[in-house]
């Protein structure tokens, strides 16, 4: 009994200490053992993690000088961003890694989902940039999406879900343009939106868009190999990733 | 800055974690607003803390390159942008003064400058607060508290290094970041500055 009475004073004395820590935490003001310990204390500790950001916004408000940056800085960043990053068409989804994300359970209740209705497809490669269709947006959506439904090197889906009875259809051509006519769907809350999403060829899942609130038929675009599409349900605008699997609309090709 | 036609109109009001989003889709338009939004703090406080503006530009394009590589880092349920940005700027830019050579330099600028100009880190930090009410709510800490802070943020010190440079015990100083920096949200909070996630 007093053992652990001597272990409950220990741990409480470690709380205490790594408490005091916190400020000096959010102001980088610590060594790297003591950043260790704190950083440990923080993944288990919800209260102290909100204090550090806490402190971190005070900073903010003391940092903010007024001074605006040197003129020719934004046109060097561009110029390195330009340099690495491929040259995509404006709906391309970034691929957002999953290994090295900082909150894997909750992709990891998402990707096993997906890659399951992805197990039985027919994997579809697409190659953007190869052919462009360039009548296609200036037709009307509905029309767009009739002629991709209709085209034979086209794949289409039906994305459904156990937890509602809606349903919504998806196209995607040969050349990656991808259509979804969402119309269906019970129409979500202004804090909500309609996420969609898509596992390509290295089982990433990546996001493909945000469809709002109250979506009709929208576009989209991807590049490789995709085997499944879901629809998710999330807090607006939309998350980066690390989608929600609650109610989430899924369709494998 | 970014040219305005880099910064398509539709972002302009977008929210951050909004612009996130976009930047997480290759738009860099959304990047050229999130600079247009917060270059201008990155860069004072990585001058600030550096007091070298080459090696401050070098920070901020680091810190602005990160964000187009790793946009999934900024969680916004966790805090604004900008804080987010500037705690990666104060990180970078302590690293750097915390290595030798960026400490010699630096400690041979500020002794001419303290030679030159009568340098003094109090006034520096007045000139860095964001408006009177920043400056009012820092007055109504204790001076140990003001002291402890503005070496430990602006000076780029540990707690540690502070205690030594003020005299003071290490947990003393530590109590006093802390302390000081609730005194200072709550101040800020009470004459209407919004701070953060509040």
């Amino acid at each position: 009994m007093s053992e652990e009475m001597d272990d409950m004073a220990g741990n409480q004395g470690d709380t205490y200490e790594l408490d005091e820590l916190l400020g000096a935490y959010a102001l980088d003001a610590v060594d790297a053992d003591e950043k260790r310990r704190v950083e440990d204390y923080l993944e288990v500790n919800p209260r102290a993690s909100a204090e550090v950001q806490a402190h971190r916004e005070v900073a903010t408000m003391l940092a903010f000088t007024g001074m605006d940056a040197p003129d020719d800085l934004w046109g060097r960043i561009a110029g390195e961003i330009g340099e690495m990053a491929p040259p995509p068409g404006p709906e391309l989804a970034k691929v957002m890694s999953m290994d090295d994300h900082p909150r894997r359970r909750r992709i990891a209740t998402v990707a096993p989902w997906l890659m399951s209705a992805a197990a039985a497809a027919v994997v579809i490669f697409v190659a953007i940039g190869l052919a462009d269709r360039a009548d296609a947006p200036n037709q009307p959506m509905a029309s767009a999406f009739e002629i991709a439904r209709a085209d034979r090197d086209s794949v289409s889906t039906t994305l459904v879900s156990e937890a509602s009875t809606a349903s919504a259809e998806a196209v995607i051509d040969q050349d990656g343009h991808g259509f979804v006519a969402a119309r269906d769907l019970p129409t979500l809350p202004d804090d909500q939106t309609y996420q969609l999403w898509g596992v390509v060829d290295d089982g990433q899942v990546i996001s493909l868009g945000i469809l709002g609130p109250n979506p009709e038929i929208e576009t989209f675009t991807v590049e490789g190999a995709v085997s499944a599409l879901a629809i998710t349900i999330e807090r607006a605008p939309g998350v980066i990733a690390d989608g929600n699997p609650d109610g989430a609309f899924v369709g494998a090709f | 800055m970014p040219r305005t036609d880099d910064v398509r109109r539709e972002y302009t009001d977008a929210s951050d974690a909004a612009l996130v989003v976009s930047i997480g889709r290759y738009q860099q338009a959304a990047l050229a607003e999130a600079y247009r939004r917060h270059a201008g703090a990155t860069f004072g406080l990585a001058k600030r803390l550096l007091n070298d503006h080459a090696r401050a530009e070098e920070v901020v394009q680091e810190v602005f390159v990160r964000l187009w590589n790793e946009p999934s880092r900024y969680d916004p349920e966790r805090g604004t942008l900008r804080s987010f940005l500037l705690a990666h700027t104060h990180g970078r830019s302590v690293d750097l003064i915390r290595a030798d050579v960026a400490r010699r330099t630096r400690e041979e600028k500020e002794a001419r400058q303290q030679a030159d100009g009568g340098y003094d880190i109090a006034h520096e930090v007045w000139d860095l607060a964001l408006a009177g009410h920043v400056r009012d709510a820092m007055e109504t800490l204790q001076q140990g508290e003001r002291e402890a802070i503005e070496l430990a943020y602006f000076g780029g010190l540990t707690y540690k290094e502070a205690a030594d440079q003020l005299g003071e015990p290490e947990g003393t100083v530590k109590s006093r970041i802390r302390s000081g920096l609730k005194k200072l949200r709550i101040e800020l909070q009470q004459v209407g500055v919004s701070v953060g996630t509040d």
